[in-house]
């Protein structure tokens, strides 16, 4: 392309300096909409999709009854010889940690009350290195050492803060956990309260009880664990990982992180559809005004147009020219707007602001908006091809008028 | 009737030559014949001047021979070559390599300069940028605005955009330059420089010129004078030859 039509195009646009300022900022305006509208969902996709992996582990092995049937005895469908197979799956260079997992449910009495808990039996120094704080520790201390609680002194439990409260439990208190071991009787285990949590969730802070792996498998009478936690290096390891894994051991079922994330879907599903609907409204309205805009200049312009018909431009090279006026203008908007979603973005870095907690949660979370390359690139493309077609599709009629009746235009 | 050739073209072909013309517009129901059976042959060289009362058929002569717009009946010739035809590509294509065009309100671009006005028509036929400024430089100087080449239109007075206009027109050696009232926004003494103007630039660029025009002074100074009244051509008279020189 020339850059003639490029300067011609250019000129044009700063005929009328306050109206190209007007369509420039609405672009601009549209463009930082759209930009922090996507790197906040894109940051909360990645917040949630951190956590989901956190909690479950990248990837998770279990028998394939595990994720597909309901168990009639606790741990029917786990894992027995969890050692070896750990041991296997360490060998993997990308695999960074295992961790067993025992999910049972049951009763947790005080003496005078009882109350439904579910509870989680875990390796708890190598559960709180790998996964890091991911519990507010509201009083005590988190559960240690390697488990093995073989005496009731030496058992700990830590609670979900809703639970303990209506244990009226503290670090220290006695409680006792009763479950129905594998083989269907029920079994009682004195344990003492290590400390007391929140995972943010009221719910789930009503029921939820971390132990380690050996008291639960003594509560449980068993040696099986229910999967296991499989913790890679990096994220974009998962499915390759899995495929591996699942190749070895094909008699298991290897999931993902995302496979179990359900609240994570189902937030990526939503804000994809609030935050695509949004889109598409900017980029309605930014076609408008750029619309509007060249609607208003071609039409001034109807006869100057005829002109250059006269001198022999072709109406394609009149029609480029006017759809580069519309790139500089969507161009203009697309790049100032990157530049107020930029701003933005660190802004939130520098200076926090704080959420309020959302439906069904009892912490805040900061607002910070990712700043996605992939995004920019994408939207900005788009705000410019929009931009293009909105003013070659709006200058398509106008320079293909008889050149005759163009320059009887007044 | 039919029009005599100018003295000067004598045994030379003609440049545009239209043959039995006929165009008719449609205002709702009615059908106003604009044109009915023009012959017409213009000259290299040779000003031929258009002119009529309002609606006789001058403007549509100028638009037919600027191929702007394609006749009911009758064909147009460029150089022999029939081009009476509704394809608008091959059109304009002519019009870019073979017209000039000078308008009574001069049309310029506002956004460009001076010397960007006077390139266009050579950035358009795909002249090298070397040349194009070369030539621009030419025939700005050649039209007394060289001071004025970075000059925006609205900073010129009506005279010297018409210059301007002319030195579009003429920049590219075009065959044919179609002018429709050119002095009609000019006082007389600018009108006058602006047809000395065109007589000298036309005359040493071998190019010939089609005026529609009210103006006496412009039609003394035309080699030819075709006086038009309802769609039909009613006189043709050559004008002395000194008045030519």
């Amino acid at each position: 392309m020339n850059l003639q039509w490029l300067k011609f195009a250019l000129l044009n646009t700063l005929r009328n300096r306050r109206r190209s300022l007007v369509t420039v900022s609405i672009a601009a305006l549209g463009t930082a909409s759209i930009l922090l509208a996507g790197g906040f969902a894109i940051f909360t996709y990645d917040a949630l999709a951190q956590s989901s992996a956190r909690n479950t582990g990248h990837l998770i092995v279990g028998k394939p009854e595990q994720f597909t049937k309901d168990e009639a005895t606790p741990l029917e469908h786990g894992l027995d010889d969890a050692d070896a197979l750990k041991a296997k799956l360490l060998a993997d260079p990308d695999v960074r940690a295992v961790l067993p997992k025992v999910e049972f449910s049951g009763l947790i009495s005080n003496g005078d009350k009882s109350t439904v808990m579910m509870a989680v039996g875990v390796s708890p120094d190598d559960e709180f290195a790998i996964k890091g704080p991911f519990l507010t520790i509201k009083a005590g201390e988190v559960l240690s050492g390697g488990g093995g609680g073989t005496s009731a002194a030496s058992a700990q439990v830590m609670l979900g803060e809703a639970l303990a409260r209506s244990l009226s439990a503290k670090p220290g208190s006695s409680l006792t956990l009763l479950a129905s071991t594998t083989d269907g009787a029920l079994n009682a285990m004195d344990v003492q309260v290590k400390g007391i949590f929140s995972t943010g969730v009221p719910e789930i802070d009503k029921r939820l009880v971390y132990t380690d792996v050996l008291t639960a498998q003594k509560l449980l009478n068993t040696q099986r664990v229910s999967s296991l936690g499989v913790f890679l290096n990096r994220m974009d390891l998962t499915l390759p990982a899995q495929a591996r894994i699942a190749a070895a051991q094909p008699q298991l079922t290897v999931q993902t992180w995302v496979d179990q994330a359900t609240f994570y879907q189902g937030v990526k599903a939503l804000y994809n559809r609030i935050f695509g609907a949004l889109g598409i409204i900017i980029g309605v309205i930014v076609v408008f005004v750029v619309t509007n805009a060249m609607a208003m200049a071609i039409i001034e312009r109807t006869r100057e147009i005829g002109t250059l018909r006269a001198m022999g431009t072709l109406p394609g090279q009149l029609l480029r020219t006017l759809a580069l006026e519309g790139m500089l203008l969507g161009g203009a908007g697309a790049m100032a707007g990157a530049l107020i979603a930029l701003a933005t973005s660190m802004a939130l870095y520098v200076f926090p602001v704080q959420m309020p907690p959302p439906p069904g949660r009892s912490t805040g979370y900061p607002l910070n908006v990712a700043m996605d390359p992939a995004l920019y690139a994408i939207t900005l493309v788009l705000m410019v091809g929009l931009a293009m077609l909105a003013s070659a599709w709006i200058a398509r009629k106008t320079v293909h008028l008889p050149v005759v009746n163009a320059l009887a235009h007044t | 009737m039919k029009n005599p050739p100018a003295v000067s073209a004598v045994n030379t072909a003609p440049v545009i030559e239209l043959r039995g013309v006929h165009k008719t517009y449609r205002l709702g129901a009615h059908v106003v014949p604009a044109l009915q059976g023009i012959d017409l042959r213009v000259y290299p060289g040779e000003m031929l001047a258009l002119t009529g009362p309002s609606g006789s058929g001058k403007s549509t002569i100028l638009n037919l021979a600027g191929l702007i717009d394609s006749p009911d009946a009758g064909e147009i010739l460029l150089r022999g070559e029939r081009v009476d035809t509704r394809d608008e590509r091959r059109a304009a294509l002519l019009r870019r390599d073979a017209l000039g065009f000078v308008f009574q309100s001069f049309n310029l671009v506002p956004v460009m300069t001076v010397a960007d006005n006077v390139d266009y028509p050579l950035f358009l036929i795909g002249v090298p940028a070397a040349e194009r400024k070369r030539r621009v430089a030419e025939v700005l100087e050649s039209v007394g605005l060289q001071d004025h080449a970075k000059h925006r239109p609205d900073a010129l007075s009506g005279g010297q955009r018409q210059r301007v206009a002319i030195a579009r027109a003429l920049v590219k050696r075009p065959k044919l330059v179609i002018a429709d009232e050119p002095t009609a926004s000019l006082d007389s003494r600018t009108a006058d420089q602006v047809l000395d103007l065109m007589r000298e630039r036309g005359h040493a660029e071998g190019a010939a010129f089609v005026i529609a025009t009210h103006d006496h002074r412009l039609t003394r100074r035309c080699d030819r004078i075709v006086a038009l009244l309802d769609g039909r051509i009613t006189e043709t008279a050559s004008e002395p030859t000194e008045t030519r020189q």
